[in-house]
């Protein structure tokens, strides 16, 4: 068995989106519960989170846009850039717990401490741009965790795998030139769904140009078409950049109960992707897998989902 | 929509006595497919395209010596020679959807832009036109489409934008289409947000119904889902 972390921290839950929000706290409770019921925890690594430095945040986000956010949280505002990112005072605080947490755990993974790692945060981010909230984002959790790793552990080649339903527009603009960090996104095709970009066409620019890529899925479709593309698509390119950890995005709002897309991915579905991110994992990055919680709103499937994503962490 | 806002203004442009090479130069510096040509008094006499360029250039195909025959015959041609007199144009004040028939009935990628003193005030292109077009389905800002299914009466569309009004939506755009459903019309907001769950809950209580993706498909209905 695997020695698979958890980020899990009550305070995850202050920030708080007001009322007809589908982003709520009791997400991360009945994550948590879930995880009780069937017996896990127990045999999870607790991660507590932290702040984390300010200067992993600037690595990939503008100063401004730093001080915009929290100077908005101190006087009391109720959204950053876009009614859709509601705040609260505490929301700036948490979020860079839930950065810290992270890159606590990314720091163990690379020494040893554990294998690989669930990191069930709030608010998620990988809608985050470098110099704005969007999507009920505001700092792009997995691309910091990126350019940690890469600055701070010698990790050349960073694989990040995003099957939250939407696609992670936040994280491709920020690598798209880069040819260290590869950023692979399945979703619900962008003529349909938020945030309305992921077209097969965009491929990268300039010098990273190839080691973005994206796989599209029409509305309607599940997990036959995910198992295409994901076979098709991301497995001949991590064969040819060889990731030396991955980073997940892991949102579970493609989930046919889930109302936030189209998609119908069945529960079996996701696990058959975990399943393979992790032979993956295990043929290119020694198994090193950090996966960051982005969607997934369904109270009532995303007990189940968490605990089977969490099973197949430990399984290895 | 008028062609003035979306016209390109720095135009290039060619004399009629200039030889063909000087076309294909500038079609290949400024990466565009069409010249106006115009005269000293920058009124415009006609337009030359990269097809016009191509059918009189020499062609690889030719044996040596009559490659060279051609190259002399089309070093002497001149742009007046090749293009086309009398070109269909538009003016500043004519609309997009104007260029959009006009290119469609006449087959031309470009379009001239003539003043009413007959000079050219800028080019419109196929280009352009897309970039106006993707402007206007507001596309070009996040945000999601919601296919929306009414009865075919007259005010159901404000009903729906009261509704996003209401939720404080922002929208790029509604399109409007036929539904297959005899006496339904579909409406497609734009909605520049990633939170509609309460606008759809709004929408659902009045009346309205949304478009299930499965019946997206007419012609190619998507397998049953197989289970992995």
């Amino acid at each position: 068995m695997k020695k698979t972390g958890f980020l899990f921290d009550e305070r995850f839950l202050q920030h708080q989106t007001g009322p007809y929000h589908p982003e709520v706290p009791e997400r991360l409770e009945v994550i948590y519960r879930g995880l009780e019921q069937r017996g896990l925890l127990s045999q999870l690594t607790l991660i507590p989170a932290r702040p984390a430095d300010w200067r992993w945040i600037e690595a990939v986000h503008s100063i401004e846009h730093i001080r915009r956010f929290e100077e908005a949280c101190l006087m009391g505002k109720s959204e950053l850039d876009h009614p859709d990112n509601q705040i609260c005072e505490e929301t700036f605080q948490t979020a860079l717990l839930a950065v810290g947490g992270i890159l606590e755990a990314a720091r163990r993974v690379m020494e040893r401490e554990l294998d690989n790692a669930f990191c069930a945060v709030r608010p998620p981010g990988h809608h985050a741009e470098v110099d704005r909230a969007l999507g009920f984002c505001f700092f792009n959790n997995v691309a910091i965790a990126a350019r940690y790793l890469q600055a701070e552990k010698g990790v050349r080649h960073v694989g990040i795998i995003d099957f939250d339903v939407h696609h992670g527009n936040g994280t491709q603009h920020i690598f798209e030139r880069d040819p260290t960090v590869f950023y692979y996104s399945i979703h619900e095709h962008p003529t349909f769904s938020f945030p309305g970009t992921g077209r097969e066409f965009e491929k990268g620019l300039e010098a990273g140009y190839g080691y973005t890529l994206n796989s599209p899925v029409l509305p309607g479709y599940g997990d036959e078409e995910y198992r295409d593309a994901i076979e098709k698509d991301l497995v001949p390119a991590f064969d040819r950049f060889q990731p030396e950890v991955i980073l997940v995005s892991a949102g579970f709002d493609a989930h046919e109960d889930d109302d936030m897309s189209n998609i119908n991915l069945s529960t079996s579905g996701y696990s058959w992707i975990m399943n393979r991110v992790m032979e993956l994992a295990e043929r290119y990055a020694q198994g090193r897998v950090i996966s960051i919680l982005e969607g997934g709103y369904s109270l009532s499937r995303l007990p189940e989902l968490t605990c089977n994503h969490m099973e197949i962490l430990l399984k290895g | 929509m008028f062609i003035e806002q979306s016209m390109n203004r720095k135009v290039i442009t060619i004399d009629p006595e200039a030889g063909i090479a000087e076309a294909k130069e500038k079609m290949l510096q400024y990466r565009i497919h069409s010249l106006p040509v115009i005269d000293t008094n920058r009124n415009l006499v006609g337009i030359v395209t990269d097809r016009d360029v191509r059918s009189a250039w020499p062609s690889d195909l030719f044996s040596e010596e009559e490659t060279l025959r051609q190259k002399d015959r089309s070093a002497e041609l001149k742009i007046k020679d090749i293009m086309t007199a009398d070109p269909v144009t538009v003016s500043p004040a004519n609309t997009l959807q104007d260029a959009l028939l006009l290119m469609q009935k006449f087959h031309v990628g470009a379009l001239p832009v003539v003043d009413r003193g007959g000079k050219v005030a800028g080019i419109i292109s196929l280009r352009d036109l897309l970039g106006a077009f993707t402007e206007v389905l507001g596309i070009d800002e996040p945000g999601m489409l919601l296919g929306i299914v009414a009865d075919d009466r007259q005010g159901q569309m404000k009903r729906i934008v009261d509704a996003i009004t209401e939720e404080k939506i922002r929208f790029g755009s509604v399109l409007v289409s036929r539904h297959w459903e005899e006496g339904k019309r579909a409406f497609f907001p734009y909605l520049f947000t990633h939170n509609v769950l309460q606008l759809k809950k709004k929408l659902e209580a009045l009346g309205f119904t949304f478009i299930n993706p499965l019946e997206w498909y007419l012609r190619d209905q998507p397998s049953k889902i197989e289970k992995i």
